[in-house]
């Protein structure tokens, strides 16, 4: 009997079937790609770049290496990525919905990065690349869309080559109260009127507040990695820890 | 976000660069030999280390602190000082400044810098028109020759005030005569020691 009870998982504050959390999530980001980047600025006033930004530092990338730009979306961090590496390395955008991924290759087209840019639609559960293909992987804001995260995390930790690191920039849990209860008012409140009115869609944005309270928060996302494999873990908490950027490697 | 606050400035240093390198069109043929490769600035004055990445289009900044190619550490008044290349050999001597990796990296980097001629006249001429940029260069010109001559009179005032009139320090000729007079006064106190040694004797 028990077989036959589907795995559920959440999406926002719902508990949906784990097999149509994907699809949910797919319309959530179809819906919002073409805004995305507006968003973005909107929603976080223009600071998400230098979150970015701090991500590429933690990176210490090289010219000459892979990277996977999981999640890529509308491909900031690819951008980033790609001037960097140069010539001789190579920057892979991967993101599970296509009208992202669209948007992402034709916005890095438009500033004239196309020498060593891929461009991949791929379920970061099940990641279709070779074992130690990567220097670096990163995942902004992406982690928790993905129904399966310790999955996730495996298959990152299966295609990074030894030596590389694992970047992960998300969401987290504020360390003030004060500043946790202004910005639970900000997101309940003000972020899907903000969406209604820009993207024309405040469901989605309604579902982007709720996801970020169900993410794990900052140690217990350090525990998964861990138990992913990752070692040498550790976190920053950005902006009082509305974001914090993970970091682990592969030895 | 006052931890994103070097972030900020190394965005906007590295979009100020990248207008700067792009004012310059002989720029980009010297980038192509330095792309690739990676410099590394830590500042003793400051907690952050930027790098630098040349591409072959701009020069990126960075903040970490992982291996590149070249590494200099140093004070802000040691890295004026390092504009000398004569000065590179005391400097390291002195630990003033510390060098890891390969020393010709941070030689290509500074070369590319010092020949660095952004045209910035063509570019406020497209804003400005020719005229007024060609007034605006030559007042420019006469404020920075007016800048540096008020700065050697106030250097020579500044000199004469602490020597002549308020004596907290010696003229050169003062101190060449207390040095001759030291000298003397050693060469005696030798000769002394010498004659004792001969009486003990």
């Amino acid at each position: 009997m028990s077989d036959r009870t589907p795995k559920t998982t959440h999406f926002g504050y719902k508990t949906v079937a784990e097999d149509d959390k994907v699809s949910l999530v797919a319309n959530v980001f179809h819906s919002v790609a073409a805004k995305y980047d507006v968003m973005n600025d909107m929603m976080s006033f223009g600071i998400h770049r230098l979150w970015k930004r701090f991500t590429i530092d933690c990176s210490a990338v090289r010219p000459g290496q892979k990277v996977l730009d999981l999640a890529g979306g509308t491909g900031d961090l690819t951008a980033l990525f790609s001037k960097r590496v140069g010539p001789s390395g190579k920057v892979i955008l991967a993101d599970i919905n296509a009208s992202m991924l669209a948007v992402g290759r034709d916005k890095l087209r438009d500033q004239g990065l196309v020498d060593n840019i891929d461009y991949v639609q791929a379920n970061a559960e099940a990641l279709p690349f070779a074992d130690n293909s990567f220097d670096i992987i990163t995942i902004a804001f992406g982690l928790r869309n993905v129904t399966n995260k310790d999955a996730a995390l495996a298959s990152m930790f299966r295609v990074l080559k030894p030596g590389g690191r694992l970047l992960v920039l998300e969401f987290s849990k504020p360390q003030s109260e004060l500043l946790n209860k202004a910005y639970d008012f900000y997101s309940f409140n003000l972020l899907p009127k903000m969406g209604q009115l820009i993207a024309g869609d405040a469901d989605s944005y309604q579902y982007l507040a709720e996801s970020i309270r169900m993410h794990p928060d900052q140690d217990t996302l350090q525990q998964m990695m861990e138990q992913a494999g990752f070692a040498e873990v550790s976190y920053h908490n950005l902006t009082g820890g509305i974001v914090a950027l993970h970091r682990g490697y592969k030895f | 976000m006052l931890r994103l606050g070097p972030q900020l400035l190394c965005t906007l240093a590295e979009k100020a660069l990248a207008e700067i390198i792009a004012m310059d069109p002989a720029a980009i043929t010297k980038l192509h030999r330095l792309a690739g490769r990676q410099l590394a600035f830590q500042l003793t004055e400051f907690d952050w280390r930027l790098v630098l990445t040349a591409t072959r289009q701009t020069i990126l900044l960075n903040l970490h602190a992982e291996p590149v190619d070249c590494s200099i550490q140093a004070d802000l008044v040691s890295l004026q000082q390092l504009r000398d290349p004569n000065q590179l050999t005391h400097l390291i001597k002195q630990e003033a400044v510390q060098i890891e990796g390969d020393i010709q990296v941070a030689q290509q980097f500074s070369s590319f810098f010092q020949q660095l001629q952004p045209d910035w006249e063509a570019k406020a001429a497209s804003y400005l028109g020719d005229g007024l940029t060609h007034k605006l260069q030559r007042l420019l010109q006469q404020l920075i020759a007016l800048i540096g001559a008020k700065s050697r009179e106030l250097q020579q005032m500044s000199r004469e005030l602490v020597q002549d009139e308020l004596q907290l320090t010696p003229s050169n000729y003062e101190l060449e005569q207390f040095s001759a007079e030291v000298s003397q006064l050693h060469a005696r106190l030798e000769q002394l020691q010498y004659q004792l040694k001969q009486w003990q004797e």
